[in-house]
């Protein structure tokens, strides 16, 4: 009697109902306790192996080394022995030699309109470069010669903002290294050659932007399933 | 009668049941929550960084001790004793980036030699620059590849544009960071501090450049590649769960030299310097070029601006 009186006074169905809770909620924070430090098996990230970058295609150094100079004037290999240009050009050539060159089959001209050797080489003494003018120049000036056609280019090397500059922006603290015009372009072939390039990245961090082709879900079917893939094989194969 | 009786002890055998095991489950589940203070003395986390305070509010006698902690765990980690300095941005300076989209031809020198440079994870792989390979005639970058694989770059009709962290004037990112690990420096560059940052990815989603990258997992650099010269706001190693990104090489920019980025470009297609010194080489592309940068409509004033010159 005397506790059905306190219990309707308390109100019997909240109260029963959060004694259960309580008993339930309890169990439920040891459970959920006990998964946190013994279950909670760590996740599987599923990745493709890492590719790895050779130091040395990471190389800072200019891309082409001119031929060496020794006294200011160029040492070329001919026949594997180390010659300057004057020791066979000691005698004025032929317009037909010129014309037909025999000789140094292995360099590709392809400067555009300028095409012919004494444009830029000087046919009276060939360790020097010719001017337009008609000036005769060492090849240590060759940025001197290129400027005579390519004029807002060599302005804009002459403040550093065409080709490389290495070293330290701050030219206050260190040295700065502006690299010259033949140290990127090879001048018988100014246009840059096409390079490799290195892997690209696969993995979780770029998924989201993918294949165009397949986000946009027009073709589905590939040489493999997976769209990341499937992109390498296909440009491959377009390049070849 | 019972009813008595309990009145008078004030215990029922439910009561005392209920709190028993509200009492052991909430024990537990404190023991759960600090289950990570048993490491303490083992590895990975020591009182010293779970006391450290934010970058700004230490004191210089403060800054040496951590740089001195964070030294011996790097030379713990991977047995090289690094040279880990802490900066300051340079009075007068700020630092701005120009790229020529002309010139590039997507051969991601830039991007491993960032890696190399700021002891990014190999594995999982994170890069901070992303080579865009996008159509020639169209700025879209919504169209863009890149995870383009050729055998040779440039491919024909294709142009490239790297993207990496603009170092926005108005950035978005440090907007959104609810604990203010990551900031606007007086030199424009936006940087993290790592021991600070709480791994919610709030900055993530709100960068419109995808700049920033998550350790999802513990990051992995080999021992023998580790890059020694490190500043506290750049490159030191990271943890899993903190963000990242590019942040101009503070390491290098701060003592004058170039990002790894530019020095490594075969093409020079990039440029970096003082936007404050009218004679710097990117204060005179600013002037003479037509610059754009990328979603401008986004507002957020990068400093990173690209521009297209192709002159013969």
């Amino acid at each position: 009697m005397n506790s059905e009186e306190r219990s309707s006074a308390a109100g019997t169905g909240p109260r029963a109902r959060a004694s259960a809770w309580g008993i339930l909620v309890g169990p439920a924070f040891l459970g959920l306790a006990a998964w946190l430090h013994l279950g909670n098996p760590p996740a599987e990230i599923p990745r493709q192996e890492p590719m790895r970058v050779d130091t040395r295609r990471l190389t800072t150094e200019p891309r082409r080394k001119p031929s060496e100079l020794h006294d200011g004037r160029p040492l070329i290999f001919v026949n594997s022995f180390l010659r300057h240009c004057s020791e066979c050009h000691n005698f004025p050539l032929s317009e037909v030699q010129i014309r037909n060159r025999q000789q140094h089959g292995h360099i590709v001209l392809e400067h555009g309109i300028n095409d012919a050797c004494h444009n830029c080489h000087d046919l009276s003494n060939m360790d020097q470069l010719i001017l337009r003018g008609g000036r005769s120049i060492p090849y240590a000036d060759v940025p001197e010669l290129c400027r005579t056609c390519h004029g807002p280019t060599f302005q804009d090397w002459q403040r550093g903002i065409h080709g490389r500059v290495n070293g330290y922006w701050d030219a206050t603290r260190g040295e700065q290294h502006h690299l010259r015009c033949v140290e990127c372009h090879d001048p018988h072939r100014p246009r840059h050659p096409a390079m490799d390039p290195l892997v690209p990245l696969p993995g979780p961090n770029t998924l989201r932007m993918g294949d165009p082709r397949w986000r946009a879900g027009e073709s589905h079917e590939g040489p493999e399933e997976d769209p990341l893939r499937r992109v390498t094989v296909q440009s491959r194969e377009e390049d070849r | 009668m019972s009813a008595q009786e309990s009145g008078r002890d004030g215990v029922t055998r439910r009561s005392f049941l209920r709190g028993g095991l509200g009492a052991a489950g909430g024990l537990a589940a404190v023991a759960a929550a600090v289950s990570p203070l048993r490491e303490l003395d083992t590895g990975d986390l020591t009182l010293e960084r779970l006391l450290q305070k934010h970058y700004k509010e230490m004191t210089p006698e403060d800054k040496e001790r951590v740089l001195e902690r964070i030294r011996n765990e790097v030379q713990q980690r991977f047995e090289v004793r690094p040279e880990l300095r802490d900066l300051p941005p340079l009075p007068g300076v700020e630092f701005a980036y120009a790229l020529n989209l002309g010139r590039c031809i997507g051969c991601r020198r830039c991007v491993h030699a960032c890696v190399r440079e700021n002891n990014q994870s190999r594995d999982p792989e994170i890069q901070y620059i992303r080579v865009l390979e996008l159509p020639r005639g169209s700025v879209d970058v919504e169209r863009s590849e890149h995870h383009y694989d050729h055998l040779r770059v440039p491919s024909p009709d294709h142009y490239y544009m790297p993207v990496q962290c603009h170092q926005c004037e108005n950035p978005p990112c440090v907007k959104v960071c609810p604990v203010e690990a990551t900031w606007k420096e007086p030199d424009g560059v936006i940087v993290i501090d790592y021991d600070w940052c709480i791994g919610c990815r709030y900055c993530a989603a709100a960068c419109p450049y995808f700049a920033r990258r998550f350790n999802y997992a513990e990051p992995s650099v080999p021992k023998e590649e580790l890059n020694p010269d490190m500043n506290y706001l750049s490159n030191r190693p990271r943890r899993k769960g903190v963000m990242e990104k590019c942040h101009f090489c503070l390491q290098r920019t701060r003592a004058g030299r170039m990002p790894a980025c530019l020095e490594v470009c075969p093409v020079g297609a990039r440029n970096f310097g003082n936007l404050l010194d009218p004679e710097s080489q990117v204060a005179q592309i600013l002037k003479t070029k037509q610059i754009f940068v990328l979603k401008q409509d986004a507002a957020t004033l990068p400093r990173f601006f690209y521009y297209f010159d192709q002159d013969m």
